[in-house]
């Protein structure tokens, strides 16, 4: 209990300081949404282009894309303190003032930043799943919303675990990791498709590695009514839990390299 | 036990570098930031630690604040290991470093001491009082809806100083906390963690290179060197172990007096008055001062002892450093 009141009250003051300047907050997350917009133009122009990819409708493909970038943005909303400049806040001895309070260094690492900006790419992701509903003439049935959700929540886990593979990195390289947005901002991109459109090795990647295939493309093939592969109904509810697998590892390693943490000099 | 007791306290940091010339390789270094530090505490006392930069002093004070691990040693601070009980440790000291700060830096500063009520699960009544009691000591009301990033750095280290103190830590640690600040401030901070220490029998522990802070607050002061203490007692024993020149300046009514003084001393003359430069041991200050009595009528006498830092600066450099 005393965990979400520090979170949410962590959040309202840093909303507040973030709203703080109206103008640069209106301009900011009208840049986001240009971003995101083109972002969305690119997969158009695809079905546009070639009417969809495989088997997969353009309706379809608006879907995949819209539980992408709301996942994904969603994460970068509320998880900005482990998805925005971890590694240089560890690496400029920011982990010394976390370590001094009486908290859990996870809790106060998400507590640490929010980044309402993205509200406008999370307007794009939106668009993109209604106007994929209303192509497809998908009805949002109750099991479908639940799968949906289902999704979007376990996917946010399964982004913030791998955050925390560059928070670990951090730890132990002076350097910046840029490899492992590979897998975070890359993700995000190539996962925007439906996994199996790609060959084999980015489908190893990004359903072991960074399992985006399991806690989205399986649930939202399912709610688009074509089960990826053809697996059984039940493998929808199951494969999302692999986020929060993700994470719990990937939390377990972060504390074990806290241990070895050794701050800068001062 | 004492409450804080430290033996054996020892920290290696491997440092990498990329050799020069080649692709691959990197060259490893051990830096022994401690080997071997002890010392003992009790409640209530105002420790005062020095050593030149590089010598361990923030290895030792991260390590008692439960940042870092060390490589070997004991630590307990009232009972409890500080990084094998993090949690409980920590809630119950104040850190304060003087050259980062601890607040959210784009946050007013009410905002951030808000926060950390909850962080330390402060209730509302205990908060309240104690953050009316530091607001009127350290005058903080002009700055309480003021945006951290937007103070002096004086107002700064009086704000960060503050929001240690909130949850009424019973020790205190402060790596540097006059570094930067002008004398107005420097003096303030200095009042203030007297009082805190003198009235709520806070222990505070602080690391520094200026010695006035030493002088003016601790009566006990340790000395650090390549990770090994040094001198562990107080000041004015370890000053006059090193204390070895001093210097009178003396004018008298009639200028033109020349006093006869014992074998030892240096003159030099200065407009109207005599500066003389002489060695206590050599020469005892009473035995000077009839000398210069028996000459004629003194106007102004001032001693001056030997710059501190040139003290310190001798003491570092007999001690090996």
């Amino acid at each position: 209990m005393n965990t979400i009141r520090f979170y949410t009250h962590s959040i309202r003051m840093l909303m507040k300081s973030r709203l703080q300047y109206p103008l640069s907050f209106t301009v900011q997350t009208l840049a986001q949404l240009v971003m995101e917009a083109g972002e969305m133009l690119a997969v158009l122009l695809v079905i546009d282009r070639f009417g969809g990819l495989k088997e997969w409708s353009g309706g379809e493909m608006l879907i995949f894309f819209g539980v992408m970038s709301i996942t994904f943005y969603m994460t970068e909303i509320f998880g900005r303190g482990i998805t925005g400049g971890i590694d240089s806040m560890i690496r400029q001895g920011g982990m010394d003032t976390l370590l001094i309070r009486p908290r859990s260094i996870m809790e106060q690492m998400i507590c640490r930043d929010v980044d309402p900006r993205r509200i406008g790419c999370i307007a794009v992701g939106l668009t993109a799943l209604i106007a994929g509903s209303a192509q497809t003439g998908l009805t949002w049935t109750f099991i479908r919303i639940l799968l949906l959700l289902e999704a979007v929540f376990f996917g946010m886990m399964m982004v913030l675990g791998l955050f925390l593979i560059e928070a670990t990195c951090s730890i132990f390289s002076v350097r910046s990791l840029e490899m492992i947005n590979a897998l975070t901002y890359g993700g995000r991109s190539a996962c925007q498709y439906p996994i199996d459109v790609f060959p084999r090795p980015i489908r190893l990647l990004f359903s072991v590695v960074a399992p985006f295939s399991l806690t989205l493309h399986v649930p939202v093939s399912f709610i688009v009514g074509k089960p990826l592969f053809g697996w059984p109904q039940w493998t929808a509810f199951v494969c999302p839990l692999s986020g929060a697998v993700i994470l719990a590892v990937m939390t377990v390693v972060f504390n074990i390299g806290i241990k070895h943490y050794r701050s800068t000099g001062s | 036990m004492s409450y804080i007791h430290v033996s054996d306290l020892s920290k290696t940091y491997i440092v990498r570098k990329k050799k020069s010339g080649s692709f691959l390789a990197r060259e490893k270094t051990e830096v022994k930031a401690l080997q071997g530090m002890n010392f003992e505490a009790e409640q209530g006392e105002l420790i005062g630690y020095i050593g030149p930069n590089g010598a361990g002093k923030s290895t030792t004070i991260k390590i008692l604040s439960g940042i870092l691990t060390p490589d070997s040693g004991e630590v307990t601070v009232g009972g409890v290991c500080p990084w094998k009980d993090r949690k409980r440790h920590v809630g119950r000291i104040g850190v304060v470093f003087g050259q980062r700060t601890q607040l959210w830096w784009d946050v007013p500063v009410r905002d951030s001491y808000d926060l950390l009520r909850d962080i330390y699960r402060v209730s509302r009544a205990d908060y309240d009082s104690q953050l009316r009691r530091l607001t009127d000591v350290l005058d903080l009301e002009p700055l309480m809806n003021t945006p951290l990033r937007m103070l002096s750095l004086g107002q700064r280290m009086r704000v960060e100083l503050a929001g240690s103190l909130l949850h009424r830590p019973e020790l205190l640690f402060l790596d540097e906390p006059t570094i930067g600040l002008d004398a107005v401030s420097k003096l303030m901070i200095r009042d203030f963690l007297k009082q805190e220490n003198r009235e709520n029998g806070t222990t505070v522990m602080l690391t520094t290179h200026d010695m006035e802070d030493i002088s003016a607050l601790c009566s006990r002061v340790m000395v650090i060197g390549k990770g090994q203490k040094l001198y562990d007692g107080g000041l004015n024993e370890l000053l006059s172990a090193y204390d070895t020149v001093h210097i009178m300046t003396v004018r008298y009514a009639d200028p033109s007096v020349c006093p006869v003084l014992p074998e030892g001393c240096e003159t030099v003359a200065e407009e109207d008055a005599l500066k003389i430069t002489y060695r206590p041991d050599a020469v005892p200050t009473p035995v000077l001062l009839s000398a210069l009595q028996e000459a004629g009528t003194i106007r102004d006498l001032t001693a001056q002892p030997q710059n501190i830092d040139r003290l310190v600066a001798d003491m570092y450099k007999e001690m090996g450093m």
